[in-house]
């Protein structure tokens, strides 16, 4: 029986990011996960880093040895919802996404 | 201009409305939802005395009353961005500018994400999304499937999607990996659920809080039978874990494998189990971006979920005009977050007319309720809420001039 390495499991799914990247990254350049994300683009796509800021976070501390800290490294930055630049604009109907 | 804008339309949102409108207060309160409720839209189980807890009767009665009170509900509207000025707060959304002289963020939890191989195929979901299929939009997401993820919220939904005639086929956890921590060892799985109070939703729950207090989690995961419990007549399958998810075009079951208490693969076991969808459920995490974006302090708190914006007993942030109230707060059950709910609006209410000596008593009631409904939650997410909670307001940094006040002068 071949055991499948999950290394190329996708982590940011909007930038279609794996594991065995952002584990490559950590163990080659010793860095922390806001560079990991600037390296990368992991959590810097449509979402926002919505869905996979969390698991970034978890794995570069957790090879790193660190402890997990009360500031989160990956800040959120407005917009913090996707939208058009007719609503950043102050258009209020703008729908078309 | 109001004197408070509320974003969140959930059990605290609602509740805070209503206390805070009740006061006297013009109150606007936004969600980015089609319908208001929060995650009460989800919810529906019995409890402990037989009776139903119906979520989306409750959410409309507090609606009901909110709009009685002349509070202002808007939904679909999407908030990206919040600036202080002198005269209060300006939000941005996805309908235009909102001005308010005080803000609430009631924006509740979001789900924590595990990554299991082929998560990123149609058909998979989190187990909140095939909730809202299910019980808010009424569209069942399949015929079968299958949870990855044990734990109290998805044992909870589990048995809603029973009850929406979906054929839950066994619940069981990730493999262990770098991304899947906890959930994916079979004994601390174990062992959380078997923390789990005594007024626990099911009698097979209620059984393992027994069996926890006079057996040891090492122990009891050597006991635990290969083929699982059967809960709400459902699977529960500790010792057997999803290696991933597989399907060419969209998800059509997930490869499973034996494990062993130690988390020991047995790959003599591994077979392909066919479902329609594939829930996964990683537990929820305090939903705090926009109080990160205006700059609050953190605090990461296990037992509350992960990292929840400072704040005191009166749900005060340390940026003055910003409370806080329900999940984004700590994870915990929507009878709390209703009762954290009606502490925030009475607070705002004694912030805008700067009488807090007023106040005082009925704030104070409204804390004791909030501590009495937690100690008499059915769910608790994570162990040692109540005991990290008094922990964190006796450290709390945030002393409003206000309080400091009245505190200073009954001593």
């Amino acid at each position: 029986m071949v055991v499948k390495s999950d290394d190329n499991k996708i982590i940011c799914r909007c930038e279609e990011v794996s594991l065995g990247t952002i584990k490559d990254i950590v163990h080659h350049f010793h860095c922390s996960s806001r560079e990991v994300k600037l390296r990368t683009r992991a959590g810097m796509g449509y979402c926002g880093g919505r869905i996979c800021r969390t698991i970034i976070e978890k794995v570069v501390q957790d090879i790193n040895n660190e402890k997990v800290s009360n500031e989160s490294q990956l800040s959120y930055r407005p917009p913090i919802r996707p939208v058009t630049f007719g609503q950043l604009g102050g258009s209020e109907n703008d729908d078309e996404s | 201009m109001s004197d408070l804008l509320i974003i969140g339309a959930g059990p605290a949102g609602l509740s805070a409305a209503i206390a805070a409108a009740e006061e006297g207060l013009s109150v606007t309160v936004i969600d980015e939802f089609p319908k208001a409720g929060g995650r009460l839209l989800g919810q529906l189980h019995q409890e402990p005395n037989g009776e139903w807890w119906n979520g989306i009767q409750k959410g409309e009665q507090l609606s009901q009353r909110a709009h009685q009170l002349g509070v202002t509900i808007q939904c679909e509207v999407s908030v990206y961005d919040i600036s202080q000025s002198k005269n209060g707060w300006e939000v941005y959304t996805t309908r235009g500018e909102y001005k308010a002289e005080k803000l609430l963020l009631a924006t509740g939890a979001t789900e924590s994400p595990i990554p299991v191989k082929g998560w990123t195929l149609p058909g998979v979901m989190t187990i909140g999304a095939a909730q809202i299929m299910g019980n808010v939009h009424r569209v069942k997401p399949g015929n079968s499937c299958i949870i990855i993820g044990a734990n109290v919220l998805s044992m909870a939904i589990a048995n809603e999607l029973k009850l929406c005639g979906v054929n839950v086929k066994e619940i069981i956890i990730p493999k262990a990996d770098i991304t899947s921590n906890e959930a994916g060892n079979p004994e601390q799985v174990l062992s959380s659920l078997m923390r789990l109070t005594h007024l626990a939703p099911t009698p097979i729950l209620r059984q393992l809080g027994k069996i926890g207090k006079m057996v040891h989690p090492k122990i009891a995961i050597r006991l635990f039978p290969k083929k699982g419990i059967r809960m709400f007549d459902i699977p529960l399958r500790l010792k057997t874990a999803a290696l991933e998810i597989v399907g060419d075009r969209f998800a059509t079951g997930v490869r499973t494998v034996n494990i062993k208490a130690n988390g020991e693969i047995d790959h003599t076991s591994e077979k392909v189990v066919d479902a329609d969808f594939v829930c996964i459920a990683g537990g929820l995490t305090p939903l705090s971006e926009l109080a990160s974006i205006i700059g609050c302090s953190f605090k990461y708190i296990p037992e509350l979920g992960g990292h929840v914006p400072v704040h005191n007993e009166q749900m005060q942030t340390n940026i003055p005009g910003l409370y806080v109230a329900g999940n984004i707060t700590g994870i915990e059950s929507a009878k709390v977050a209703m009762a954290q709910g009606r502490v925030a609006g009475l607070a705002i209410a004694a912030d805008i007319t700067n009488d807090w000596e007023q106040m005082e008593t009925s704030i104070n009631k409204a804390i004791e309720n909030v501590n009495i409904t937690r100690d008499k939650a059915l769910i608790q997410f994570h162990p040692g809420i109540s005991d990290a909670r008094k922990k964190f307001y006796q450290k709390s940094e945030v002393n409003l001039t206000q309080i400091s006040k009245i505190k200073k002068r009954e001593a």
